[in-house]
């Protein structure tokens, strides 16, 4: 099948490129553009490792096409924070021991990151039914709630400008 | 004591800002120029013998590099940590055991060809009857799926003289219990890379265990120890599912006939179907008290069905057998554990390694004992409970740090906080 | 109807392999501006036991836990640990990190006795600095001896040059061709369990629980719904109190998902559950409130009193919730995992 170009918004930078039609989004970022921060734990939609922001929205990249990104404003791990500057949520997930082995914590992340940009408070309830599509096998999810809760205590996630 | 200065601290964790970056390296994120992928060819049969494996169709399809089966491995072509009872790769001639045996591994130069190859790679097997009940499987005319029979071990406890102290009990609660088999489900699929430099197999992998798996490569391989560096990648959780080699060997082979780097990936129906599970039990407990609830007596059968291959099989049922009448002191005790093959998924080490499950079935008994008695169930367990100076079952005295009664009183008043609790 | 009922559990789970000799080994360097190289094969699959190790070996050195890093599972360069698994690392590479901090410590302590004219049990080890024990836990023998020392050397007994900084001391050291470099490695005291009585000492050390979970059982569905749990553990000493809650929270879930939901159904040898929607695992929504409350009974033998939580953390909860289900309904089931239908069948037998 012939390829398609695409444009689309990374984490803030324009990107365009050639895809195969039945590329997956999640493949794109991790094997073409080595993004390896969105992670796969089953590739059918179960478990949100692979969760990324599509204009705001998470969405599991493992069932997105590649050619599904045309147009849109995407975000991943990767634009979350840097070294210099974590994102607020990033830092509440370190100071309340919401990372054990880490594998969901990306996924996490940006879920909660949709929760925050759209409702700011939300109530403990809000945030453990938004989340309940990301699987993580080590917490429980308390402190990962108790992260989430915290930053929405402070103000929300939005952007630290 | 109170004045340690980083003891009981809870400093930030070392690896926190990586993993919530992103940019921490679990196996399948690592990458080398050149790297081809590889893939399982595994037994659609439960039990059978091996015929033969026809790789023909699968080399000459464009893409593929390399295909293994049992007789390209140099060494001793098996595995496992207590009994080395698991072949790498099935050999003709050899015995499957379980649905899900590995038979022969591709290398290509990406995952799609190498799983195309896999489906032309042609398999005859010699079908043979199938058990997959323990208790079906303990019987003389059961199917063998060993040569010394199914049984794989006895685990016996005996402490004083049950039968006396039972005749002496004024309460006795007998009860069957069962569990369930169940999954480790570490959100991340096993993973590694190989790759040789120079004459050194390195092996980057999600692992619990990296010098196991080391030894195990070496074996294999037919190569010495020093040779072999296994290096464990970030790891998303394992809970005992990756004690045991899953791609371990796999890649060293392949990394060796290729001398190119090479990865795996399970999917996650691969790592369901394959990995350990937990045992699943069938329990048989009596405990009897004297008036009072004291415990004079203990009684149990265990049956753990540990699949296809022994894995941690032995040791789970040890401790089960250990641990199975709970945290309390009883003088007399009488325990019979079974470790027993299957033709079933292989069970091994899991989070608490056959405590879960007997820890539901001494606390069930727990509870209809204080019912039978009219006592609360704090009450039945703080008489019992272990304190400085009492006797396990294995005969062995507790001398410090036996905080079963204060986890007791701790839980109750953290309880009472919260809950209507009137015990 | 909904009902609620309360259960209570506990176990007993012993730190290490049964009755097998199960060692770890760990090397530490104190390096030149008195930073620290932790070599430890103990594998960390986000339990934290990289962290706890870090910890233990700089308590012991003075250092603070910033100036600690650990190469951790790397056969290349780090010793044989052993697998990560029975609870074992804290407890047992915890001794081997706690050990090898020793042998290193006393290169550099023997150069601060030397230095401030005390003798080597004298030296503490904190705050990067190495200083005379001070006197109100000293003997009156020591102070005087000390005074000697010191006027020996020339120095004004009991006044200046209490302490000495690590890095300076280390300096002290490399001068006279001395590196501070230390090995330890530990295997819990045990013997093997008679073939016939299953008699001996299969561990050196027990980790305790109990735990008191509260349920809500629907009459009409058989529903088991967890409300709370509380969540009591003796760990001798936590380590990192805040990654004890973490893996007792963790476990509670493991747990919840062992009493109710999670069942490996195999058909004829083939897992018909391979995926994540046939083989449930407990979501957000699931897991209740968790109190964790943490009992520390020091053990004699574990790196600073400490024992192990991991696997402690889930053995209780299922036995919890099925005693909790009763408690409600007076419905014992003796069989896992507690599905509604299990119940509701119960439920109606009992009419
Ligand atoms: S990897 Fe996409 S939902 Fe699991
Ligand atoms: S931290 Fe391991 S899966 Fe969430």
């Amino acid at each position: 099948m012939s390829k398609r170009m695409i444009k689309f918004v990374l984490n803030g930078k324009p990107i365009e490129l050639e895809v195969e039609p039945e590329l997956l989004f999640v493949d794109l970022l991790r094997e073409r553009l080595g993004l390896t921060g969105t992670k796969v734990g089953c590739g059918e939609g179960d478990c949100g490792a692979c969760t990324v922001l599509v204009d705001g929205k998470n969405v599991n990249s493992c069932l997105m096409l590649a050619v599904k990104a045309d147009g849109h404003d995407i975000v991943t791990v990767e634009g979350l924070g840097d070294y210099d500057k974590l994102h607020p949520l990033q830092e509440a997930f370190i100071a309340e021991g919401a990372v054990q082995c880490g594998f969901c914590t990306p996924g996490m992340l940006l879920s909660a990151k949709s929760l925050l940009d759209v409702n700011p408070h939300p109530k403990r309830e809000e945030i453990s039914r938004h989340i309940s599509g990301n699987l993580c096998r080590c917490t429980g999810y308390t402190k990962i709630v108790n992260a989430i809760e915290k930053v929405a205590c402070q103000g929300g996630g939005e952007d630290r400008e | 004591m109170s004045d340690y200065k980083v003891i009981g601290h809870s400093v930030q964790k070392l690896d926190a800002v990586e993993k919530v970056l992103g940019v921490a390296k679990y196996a399948a994120d690592i990458q080398f120029p050149g790297m081809i992928y590889g893939k399982t060819l595994r037994s659609k049969v439960a039990h059978g013998v091996l015929l033969s494996v026809d790789t023909g169709k699968a080399k000459a399809l464009p893409g593929v590099v390399s295909v293994l089966t049992g007789d390209d491995i140099p060494g001793s072509n098996s595995s496992g940590i207590i009994i080395k009872d698991e072949p790498v790769l099935v050999k003709n001639g050899q015995k499957i055991r379980k649905i899900g045996d590995p038979i022969a591994l591709v290398a290509a130069e990406t995952e799609e060809i190498a799983e195309q190859a896999l489906r032309l790679i042609e398999v005859k097997v010699d079908e043979l009857p199938a058990v997959f009940d323990p208790v079906a499987a303990m019987k003389d005319d059961a199917p063998k799926i060993y040569e010394k029979g199914n049984v794989l071990a006895v685990r016996k406890i005996r402490r004083g003289d049950v039968e006396k102290a039972f005749a002496e009990c004024a309460v006795i609660v007998e009860q069957d219990y069962q569990t369930q088999m169940a999954e480790h489900a570490y959100i991340e699929p096993e993973a590694g890379v190989a790759k040789l430099d120079g004459d050194i197999v390195t092996v980057w992998v999600c692992t619990q265990n990296p010098h196991y798996d080391a030894k195990e490569i070496a074996r294999n391989l037919n190569i010495g120890l020093n040779r072999v560096r296994v290096i464990q990648a970030t790891t998303g959780g394992g809970f005992g599912g990756k004690l045991d080699v899953s791609v371990q060997v796999h890649l060293g082979l392949l990394a060796v006939a290729t001398r190119r780097p090479v990865k795996m990936i399970y999917s996650r129906h691969e790592s369901i179907a394959n990995s350990v599970k937990r045992h699943p039990f069938i329990m048989k407990l009596k405990s009897g008290s004297d008036a009072n609830g004291k415990l004079l007596a203990f009684e149990a059968s265990i049956i753990g069905d540990t699949g296809a291959y022994a894995s941690y099989g032995p040791g789970t049922l040890t401790r089960s057998a250990v641990h199975v009448m709970g945290p309390y002191e009883v003088p007399n005790v009488k325990v019979d554990a079974y470790t027993v093959y299957t033709n079933n998924p292989q069970a091994g080490a899991m989070r608490g390694f056959g405590v879960p499950q007997v820890a539901f079935a001494h606390e069930s008994q727990m509870d209809i004992l204080a019912e039978k008695l009219g006592v609360s169930p704090l009450k039945i367990r703080l008489i019992n409970a272990l304190r400085p100076g009492s006797f396990t079952g294995t005969g062995t005295e507790l001398k410090d740090s036996v905080g079963i009664v204060e986890t007791l009183e701790a839980a109750t008043a953290g309880a009472k906080k919260t809950m209507e609790l009137n015990w | 109807m909904k009902k609620r009922g309360i259960g209570m559990a506990s176990m007993w789970y012993g730190i290490g392999n049964t009755g097998l000799p199960n060692p770890a080994g760990a090397y530490v360097d104190l390096l030149d501006d008195g930073t620290v190289l932790v070599l430890t094969g103990c594998a960390d699959i986000g339990q934290g036991s990289t962290t706890a190790l870090a910890q233990i070996a700089a308590e012991e050195l003075g250092v603070k836990i910033g100036d600690v890093r650990v190469v951790s599972a790397d056969t290349g360069v780090t010793p044989d640990a052993g697998a990560s698994s029975a609870s074992r690392q804290t407890y047992i590479s915890g001794n081997a990190v706690r050990m090898a901090a020793q042998q290193a410590k006393s290169v550099i302590v023997e150069a601060a006795a030397e230095a401030l004219g005390v003798g080597v049990a004298d030296i503490v080890a904190a705050d990067r600095m190495l200083t005379v024990r001070t006197q109100s836990d000293k003997s009156k023998d020591l102070v005087d001896c000390q005074a000697e020392c010191q006027i020996a050397l020339g120095l004004t007994p009991g006044t200046d040059a209490k302490s000495i900084s690590i890095v300076d001391c280390i300096a002290k050291c490399r001068a006279k061709g001395k590196l501070s470099l230390g090995h330890g490695w530990f295997n819990p005291d045990t013997t093997g369990l008679d073939m016939e009585t299953g008699q001996g000492r299969p561990y050196a050390t027990y980790a305790y629980a109990t735990q008191v979970v509260e349920v809500e059982v629907d009459t009409e569905t058989g529903v088991v719904d967890v409300i709370q749990i509380v969540a009591a553990h003796d760990v001798g000493k936590a380590i990192h109190p805040q990654n004890v809650e973490g893996q007792i929270e963790g476990g509670c879930a493991i747990g919840l998902g062992y009493a109710l939901m999670e069942e490996v159904q195999v058909k004829q040898g083939n897992v018909a559950t391979a995926n994540f929607t046939t083989y449930v695992l407990p979501t957000s929504l699931d897991v209740p409130p968790i109190q964790s409350i943490i009992v520390e009974d020091p053990a004699v033998t574990g790196p600073f009193g400490a024992k192990g939580v991991g696997e402690p953390a889930l053995i209780p909860t299922a036995a919890a919730i099925a005693n909790a289900v009763y408690n409600a309904v007076g419905v014992r089931i003796t069989d896992l995992p507690i599905t509604a239908d299990k119940v509701l069948a119960k439920l109606q037998l009992q009419g």
